[in-house]
Parts: C-alpha cells; structure tokens; sequence
C-alpha cells in the first residue's frame, strides 16, 4: 500500500523546506564541531564527576543542549568556551545532585574505574594520592577548578584559556596558582604519609 | 623542619614551578633542612600536576560520539511528534466544516459556487466577473434581505476556509514534486491559469475519439483460379 503524507501547500513550499535546510546547515555545521568539542566536554565533566558513566551522560547532555540553542549563538567561535561553561554547570549540578552518589561510589571502587597511575612505580601509593587529589579538586571554588583542569587538557595554553573565559591571562594564571597551592596545602599531609610508609 | 623565614617563600617558589633565585637560592644552597623541604614540595606539586594529566585527560569513551548522534536525530524527532497531531487536527476540523458547509441545505447560485471552488493564487482574468455578473439570474440579484445577510454570513465562512492552508494528500514519493510545482503555480499565473482553464477546441463536449473509417471488403475472384478450372474440365474430357 502506497504511503501517503499530508502536506500544505503554502506552507510546504515557502516554510518547511527553508526551515528543513536551515536545520540541515545547522546540523552539519554542529557536527564540524562535535569531533573536536565532544571530548573537551567529557573531560570537563569527567574532571568534576570522576566517573565515566556519568560524565558520558553529562557531556552528552552538554551537547545536546549546545546543539538545541546553537542558532542562537551568534558569535560561533566562542562555542568551545560555551560548551565547557554548559558541560561544567552540568557536572556540577549532576555532583550536588547526589542521586547517583552511591553508584558512583560503588562504580568508583571497581578496578576498571580507578583513575590510571601517573608514573608506574608504587601503584597503589598512587592511586591513594590520586583519590585524595580528586576529593581536594571537589573542595577547590569552582572559577579555581575548571581554570586547573582546562590548564591540565592537553592542548590548552594560558591564552586560549583566557580568551575561552572570558578573561585575562594574568588572572588565569594566579587561579591556576592559587589552586595548585590549596591543593598542596589539602595533599601534604597524605603525600608525607605516602612517603613515609 | 625548613626555617620558619624561608618556609612560605620556598612553597610559593614550587608553587610557581620557579628555580629560587637571589636570596632564597643563597640560602638554600647553605641549608640542607630548607632544600630538603624544597625538593619534597616540588616533588608535592608535580604529584598534584601529574595526578591533574590524569584526571583532566581522560580517555574519552567510544561510545560517546554515537550516542550523541542519536541524540541529535532525537532531538529533530520530537517536532515533527508535535507537528503531526496538530496537522491531523487542523485536518479533521477543516474537513468536519467542509461537510457541514456541502450538507447544509441552500440554494446555490454561479456566485455561491465560484466562492466554493478551490482557490489557487492566481488573478483571475476580468471577463469572469463580467461573465458571472451576467450570469447570475434577475430574481436572484432583487432578492430579500434574509437571502443577503444569509449569503454574508455563508461567504464570509468560505472565506474563512479558503483562507486557512488547504492540506493535500499526496503519494510520499511525490512530495517534492508536489511542492516544486505549487511553487511554479504561484511564480507563474499564467500556467495556473492555462491549467485550470478548458480547452476552446472542446467547447464544454466531452473529448471523443474519431471513429475509424474502413473501406467495406470486396471479394473479387482470383483470375488464376477460373483459366485452371477450365483446364482441368478439358483434361476430364
């Protein structure tokens, strides 16, 4: 049985196909970016969550909701800084959240999801360091914290982050100081009692 | 234990990811406790650099790219989910007013049924009001005011209708098309026009085929046919 559609004329052919291209520009010209940003908005989210599952979700969600207000954004260059500030947002509402605090938990102590060692030698020192480096990245403010993680992405120079948020670079790199030293003051006395086992 | 003067100055030093210089570089040189301490906070914020590579770089799933694709053709799903039914519904109401308006008992005239006819948008040549205007009988045009404001009321409905997108069915392959060509119509009047508009050869009969002439079949005797016969009636003899 042939497939019939509905269609209205005057609307067809003035409005739907229009707005059927400018959908497919849109699409296509979101995609252009989706390769490059869809990563830097796991990282980001991965960076607040420390849990891939829901960083998956958070970046996607990002994305999608990027790609939902795209048209409005008038000034296409500043999509990247765009996204981190909807990925970031988002990871941190998903942290507060605390709905899937204790899967995360649970997830976390699983060996597949624990974070990779920085060096080889003396794994499992590591590994403690690093959980106790990401509780400290959690207390940090969050201007402090997404500045130190974007500084951490490979591929972020001072001046990119700059111009990303929307400020100077001499203000990122006092965040970035500030940040590494009220970690250091969180994580001296458990990289002393690392050391000293 | 580093000295207490040195102390903030040799953390903001590693902090700073800076070789000490000047005052600081002199005093490390001389005191063994302070340059200890230096190194074990230098080797602090490089734990805390490599530990935030780790974090801030993590392997991005495979899955994730996909999966936001999907959700891309997702999000363009739900207009048309909320286009449909609103179609169907302006469809429905249009069709029930079409009936009501076809059913309900009236007496039409040539004016009333030029109203009802689709409407493309197109200007009509001037001689079809001239021709209508002739048309339209005597008695109609003196007749009572009830018939008037009944006629108002009914035309300005048409109108109301007519105005309102007409919606089309049509095969879903031939959907382009379709819009190609209401695009041309309303470019070009005179197409639409030429379209709608009956042939003048016809003069309102319907078409009909010429009928085929055939010459009535003569038989005629083959001439070989008689000289054998009379031969064989020779041979016989």
């Amino acid at each position: 049985m042939q497939e019939l559609v509905l269609v209205q004329p005057g609307r067809t052919v003035g409005n739907e196909l229009e707005h059927e291209a400018a959908q497919a520009d849109t699409r296509r010209e979101f995609e252009e970016r989706l390769a490059e940003c869809g990563p830097l908005a796991y990282r980001v989210a991965r960076g607040v969550l420390r849990n891939t599952a829901d960083a998956e979700d958070v970046a996607q969600e990002a994305l999608l909701r990027a790609y939902r207000r795209f048209e409005r954004l008038r000034d296409r260059n500043r999509f990247r800084a765009w996204l981190v500030r909807i990925a970031f947002r988002l990871a941190l509402d998903r942290l507060r959240s605390g709905k899937r605090r204790e899967l995360r938990d649970t997830l976390w102590s699983q060996p597949e999801h624990q974070p990779r060692a920085a060096t080889a030698e003396d794994v499992a020192a590591s590994n403690e360091f690093q959980a106790h480096l990401e509780s400290a990245l959690d207390e940090l403010p969050e201007k402090l914290r997404l500045v130190l993680l974007l500084a951490a992405m490979e591929g972020h120079t001072i001046d990119e982050i700059a111009a990303m948020l929307s400020i100077s670079t001499g203000t990122v790199k006092s965040r970035i100081f500030y940040a590494r030293r009220q970690l250091a003051e969180k994580l001296r006395c458990h990289a002393n009692t690392i050391k000293t086992r | 234990m580093p000295c207490e003067h040195y102390k903030n100055a040799l953390i903001e030093a590693a902090a700073g990811g800076l070789d000490p210089g000047g005052e600081l570089r002199a005093h490390l040189d001389a005191c063994a406790s302070c340059r200890a301490a230096f190194e074990q906070e230098q080797s602090l914020f490089a734990s805390i650099d490599a530990g935030l590579h780790v974090t801030a770089n993590a392997e991005v799933p495979a899955s994730l790219l996909p999966r936001v694709r999907a959700g891309l053709d997702e999000a363009a799903a739900p207009q048309r989910r909320w286009f449909q039914p609103w179609v169907f519904a302006a469809a429905s109401v249009a069709l029930v007013l079409a009936i009501f308006l076809f059913a309900r008992p009236h007496h039409s005239g040539p004016d009333d049924q030029a109203k009802q006819t689709p409407q493309i948008p197109v200007s009509e040549p001037p001689t079809t009001d001239a021709h209508n205007q002739n048309s339209v009988p005597s008695t109609q045009i003196v007749s009572s005011n009830v018939n008037n404001s009944q006629r108002r009321g009914r035309s300005t409905l048409l109108r109301a209708v007519a105005s309102s997108q007409p919606e089309v069915l049509v095969p879903a392959d031939e959907r382009e098309a379709f819009a190609r060509l209401v695009a041309t119509l309303q470019g070009r009047g005179d197409v639409a026009v030429a379209l709608v508009t009956p042939s003048s050869d016809a003069k309102g009969e319907p078409a009909s085929l010429k009928r085929l002439q055939i010459d009535p079949l003569e038989v005629k005797p083959l001439q070989g046919t008689q000289s054998e016969e009379s031969d064989g009636a020779e041979n016989m003899r």
